[in-house]
Formats: structure tokens, sequence, C-alpha cells
């Protein structure tokens, strides 16, 4: 298990440093392309060119490559994974620090996270198992008609959906009811409300849960089937378990390992889906940051926030890659 | 004359269609889905769309470009009136809207799922094929690639670009279309590089091989018909994901941008002034949005079920 974890962790830096070099190289091309991103420091304004190279020079941008179509621009990359190591992700056009500004936003976008992980283990795992336990049956196409709806249906809509149409005459209706400081009238609140982090990302997390968890439910339910016809289950039953008992310790269970690492590949989606959500619903977390940086043009603000979020994804598909591995002994003898 | 010929002379008088069909696997999909009703609706209606974004025309005689300021704010008529959706607050035509804002939308999706599966299945079969040093470059590539989510990247690079000067319909869609496909290609490499993996040792691929074909030659006649079925099932539920997210960008305003119309920029000026009276400024681009793309992932849905070979 030693060797195997050291393995993976050495893997993921090797990609977490390709993904920052393609990032950089990414941006560097875009620049070049299309010239001084500094300039949205001035908004309307025109600059004059002591100006320019002043702010220029304040974000890394004044190295003669970024105006040579095609250099890959290492020297201003090595400088920038230097700052890395050291922690500094740069400023924002305010010149607040991007680490200081995530820090604060960061358990607001954990909030959701927690939301959201929690709609998918129940809606998936519940609707997952029943599907597969009644094949076939009504129930069964119900489920999976119930899931081809949500892929339908992307965050996005819903969320305006929700915002615009159904939170507006339902709060204004708790609030006369309840008080405006009430349970359900701050579920039901229109956009976050800094006072009651937890209460108001409820249902725009269960929203988003609900986008992700149609795939959990196929993928819940093809894992079970395959159990449900294997031979240890079939041991099981004619040894005289109850179909309970089987189900629960024999089928579900063995079912789950899959679905574990699934968890790794809807993160990303999901982290997509958290930038769409905080932002349609005016959630100060890590996504709703870079919504209003890419409102505002805040070029710094978002390369350092998409750096984070690829390195917190590259973490989480490691732990995952490792819970895999200590759940299923066959990974790490490969 | 042997059992088994003799059996299947019986199966093939018994089901004279099936055995003519028979061995094609797209033969097969084609006859389980054309007997679901849910299918051949969904069908029509992503065939609706597309002829509504081909030939706007015919669907409306306005130009969406061209507004009244004086018609502004108007109600929904209903058809017959002269403006059957309503008019925005600047008075331009909303039926107009909807009905050229298909192209964009549309003409988008397809771009970018083309020329990701085409990518994807280049490398897809190329690193199945040869595996060694090709294999390991392509493979890493796609782990890099999938580690950046597709929205995070559209949203840092398209900023990038946010000064860029477009002009026509096509100009306004290059840029979300070339950064979309950057980002999209990597699930059909991995889908197509398993099925070259599985196929490539297959009898009769060797006995091609045997008979002296090129590599090409054994890629692209045997290799790929077979390796290249759940790859299409993947297809229409792609082009339904990239209709919601050029929405996104719409929204944000680095998608496809005005004096453009497409669906995400409607519903974008829609809700900024969602109020009583206006919602159907809204409502109607949303609603063409969810037809389509719900039309596009029953399709998808359907294909993939009728191009799986396990669920028979």
């Amino acid at each position: 298990m030693g060797r195997y974890v050291l393995r993976r962790v050495l893997q993921g830096i090797l990609t977490l440093f390709l993904v920052i070099f393609l990032l950089h190289l990414l941006t560097t091309f875009a620049i070049q392309l299309n010239g001084n991103p500094a300039l949205a420091f001035f908004g309307d304004r025109v600059p004059t060119q002591a100006q320019l190279s002043a702010v220029s020079a304040r974000f890394g941008l004044d190295d003669p490559c970024y105006n040579q179509l095609g250099n890959p621009c290492f020297g201003p990359f090595v400088n920038r994974l230097k700052d890395y190591l050291s922690g500094d992700f740069g400023t924002n056009l305010r010149g607040r620090e991007i680490t200081s500004i995530v820090a604060t936003a960061a358990p607001n976008s954990f909030r959701l996270f927690l939301v959201v992980t929690a709609t998918w283990l129940v809606v998936g795992m519940f609707l997952g198992s029943t599907a597969a336990r009644r094949r076939g049956k009504v129930v069964d196409h119900g489920i999976r008609g119930f899931s081809v709806m949500i892929d339908a249906l992307p965050v996005f809509v819903m969320l305006l959906v929700y915002r615009y149409v159904i939170t507006v005459p339902v709060y204004t209706w708790a609030k006369k009811q309840f008080g405006s400081d009430s349970f359900i009238a701050l579920l039901f609140k229109p956009s976050f409300d800094s006072d009651h982090p937890m209460i108001t990302v409820i249902i725009p997390g269960i929203l988003l849960g609900l986008a992700g968890s149609a795939a959990f439910i196929r993928l819940v339910r093809a894992a079970q089937l395959e159990n449900y016809n294997s031979d240890h289950v079939r041991a099981a039953r004619s040894k005289g378990l109850s179909e309970r008992h089987v189900r629960v310790f024999h089928i579900v269970r063995n079912s789950s390992i899959p679905v574990a690492t699934a968890v790794g590949i809807v993160f990303t989606e999901a982290l997509a889906g958290a930038v769409i959500t905080e932002g349609v619903m005016n959630i100060y977390g890590m996504g709703g940051l870079l919504w209003n940086a890419v409102r505002d043009s805040d070029v710094s603000l978002i390369i350092g926030i998409v750096t984070l979020l690829a390195i917190v994804t590259i973490v989480v598909m490691i732990l995952v890659d490792l819970l895999y591995a200590a759940l299923d002994p066959r990974i790490r003898y490969e | 004359m042997s059992d088994q010929t003799v059996q299947v002379l019986i199966t093939e008088e018994q089901n004279p269609e099936e055995g003519r069909g028979g061995g094609s696997i797209w033969g097969d999909a084609f006859r389980t889905l054309r007997r679901r009703p849910e299918v051949i609706i969904a069908a029509l209606v992503a065939l609706f769309f597309l002829v509504v974004a081909l030939f706007p025309k015919l669907f409306t005689s306005q130009d969406p470009q061209h507004c009244d300021i004086a018609d502004s704010g108007i109600p929904p008529q209903g058809f017959g009136g002269a403006h059957p959706f309503g008019t925005d607050i600047t008075g331009c035509d909303m039926l107009a809207g909807v009905v050229y804002g298909a192209r964009p939308s549309l003409l988008l999706a397809f771009i970018v799922v083309g020329l990701s599966v085409l990518i994807g299945v280049t490398l897809g079969t190329l690193a199945g094929f040869y595996l060694g040093w090709v294999d390991t470059i392509i493979s890493r590539a796609v782990e890099v690639f999938l580690v950046i989510p597709l929205l995070l990247a559209a949203l840092l690079l398209l900023s990038l670009f946010h000064g860029a000067e477009t002009s026509g319909v096509l100009g306004s869609i290059l840029q979300p279309a070339l950064v979309l496909t950057l980002f999209g290609w990597m699930g059909y490499t991995r889908y197509v590089r398993a099925n070259v993996l599985e196929t490539k040792n297959l009898d009769y691929v060797v006995a091609a091989r045997v008979l002296g074909a090129s590599d090409l030659r054994i890629m692209v006649r045997h290799v790929l018909p077979n390796a290249i079925g759940t790859v299409t099932a993947l297809v229409p539920t792609a082009i339904a994901g990239v209709i919601g997210t050029e929405a996104v960008l719409a929204f944000l305003g680095i998608g496809v941008r005005p004096p453009a119309v497409s669906w995400g920029i409607l519903i974008s000026n829609g809700s900024e002034r969602f109020a009583a009276g206006s919602q159907y400024l809204l409502l109607f681009p949303l609603g063409c949005l969810v037809l389509t793309v719900l039309a596009f992932v029953i399709l998808g849905d359907a294909l993939r079920d009728a191009l799986d070979p396990k669920l028979k």
C-alpha cells in the first residue's frame, strides 16, 4: 500500500505540473493574440504608456515575450511556479491577495459541496437501488424517465427558473406568513445571505446535487444489477439468508466500490456546476468569485482561481484513487 | 449439412427481416429505435429546430436586428398579430429573436461536437492501435486536459479574448467553438482507445493483417467501424451539453456576442428584466432551449440502449 500511495502521489504532482504549464501556455498564447489584459485595469480610460507599464509590471505581464506570438514564455513560467510554491497566487485588480480572498470564500463553497454530496448519496443511492430492485417494473421506468429529465435540464436553466420564477412568490409569502428571519423565509431567499450561510445554500445545493445525480442513479443501478446476478449473491441466498440481509451486506456494499470512484469524475463536473450555482445565486464562494471576476474581466483573479481549483481537483482525484485502492485490494497489485 | 447450418437456415426462414439486416449493428439499432414513440417525437422536435436554424425565413418575416423602439414591450399577441411572441424592451421582435437565435446555438453545438469527435477518434485510434510512446503521450494529455473542467477553461480563455473583434455568425462563434473543442475531445479519445484495444486482437483483424493489409487500412476499414458504436451514443448528449454551455457563456457575456442573437443572449437579456408582465422574455428562449436539449438527451439515451449489446 505504501508504494502505491507514493507512486500515485508522484504521478499527481507530475499531472499538476503539466496542468499549470498548460494553463500558462494557453493564457500566454491568448495574451499574445489579443493584447495586454492589464488594460482591463483602466476600464474605459486610455492609460499613458508609463501607467500601463507600471500596471503590467505589477501583474508580471511586462516580459517582452508576451509581444512575440508563439513564444512559450518560459521565463515568466518559472517565476510563476516559484510564486505558487511560496503560496503567492497574485492579486486581483484592486490589489488584494488572491489567497486571502479565497480563504474568506472557500467555507461557503465547502457548505455548498456538503449539501451537494448529501443529495448525490441520498438521491443516487436510494433511486438507483430502488430501480435495480424493481428492474423492468413501472418504478424502474419511472426512475429512468426522472434521470433523463434531470439530464435535460441544465443546472443553469434549473437555477434560473428557481431564482426568477419560484423564489420570488414563495419568499414574499413566507416573509408575510412567518417573518423575514424565519427558517422557511431564509430557505427560499432568492440570493445568498452571509449572516445565514448554511440555510441559504441548502436549496441551490440540492438543485446542483440533483443535476449530478442522474449519472449516479444510472451507475448505482448498473453496479447493483451486476451484483444481483453474481455467484456470491446466489450463494448467500442459498445459504438461507434473508433477502434484506443479502441486499444490504452483499449487494449494496459490493456495488459501492465503482460508485466511490465515480465521485471523483462527477466532482469536476460539480465544480463547474458550482461556478454557475454560486454565480446565479450570488453565493460568496470560489465559484461566485470566478463568476464575478469574469463579469469584471479581472484576468489575474481568474487565472489564480482556476489554478487553485485545478489543484483541488487533482487532490480529490488522488484521494479517490487511494480510497479505491483501500476498498478493493486488486487495484494495489496491478 | 451440419446441424448448425440447418439451424441458421431455419432462423432465416422464420425471421426474414432480421436475417437480412443480420450482423449490422446499425440496422438493429435503427429497428429498435423506430419502435419507441418517445424517440420519434424527440427526433421530430430536434429536426424541427434544425429546420428553424437552417431556414429561419420560413418562420418569421421580421429581422431580429431591426428593432423599432416605438414597439417596445408589446406582450405576446398570439399567431396572427404582428409580434406573435411580443417584443422586448428595445422593440425587437421576440419570435424573430428565438428563430434566428437557433442558428448560432445549434451551429456551435454541431461544430464543437463534430470537431471533438474527429480529434477524439483519431487520437484514440492511434493510441489504442500503436500503444507504446504514442499511447503514453496521448493518455497523459487526456489526463491533463480532464483535470481542468470545460467551463473553467472556457471562462479563463474567453475572458482573455474579451475585447477581440468579431464579424458575422461564424466569426462570433469561432472563439467559443475553438475553446470548447479544445476541452471537449478527451471523452471520445478514452472510449475509442478502449474499444480499439478490444477490437484489434479479434480474429478477423489478425486475418486482415496476415493478408498484408496496411496499418491505415486495418484501422479505417476493420477496427474503426467496430470501435465507433459507443461513441455515437455520446454525440446527442454532447450536443445537448454544448447548447447548455453556450447559454451560460452568453449569460456572462463571453460566448456568442451581440449584435448576433443566440438563445443564451436572449435568456441573459430576459433574466435581467425579469419582472411582472415581461416573464415571456425569459420563458420563450428558455423553453426553446429546454425542448431542444430534452430532445437530444432522449435521443442519446435511446441510442445508448440500442447500441449496447449487453442490454439485449
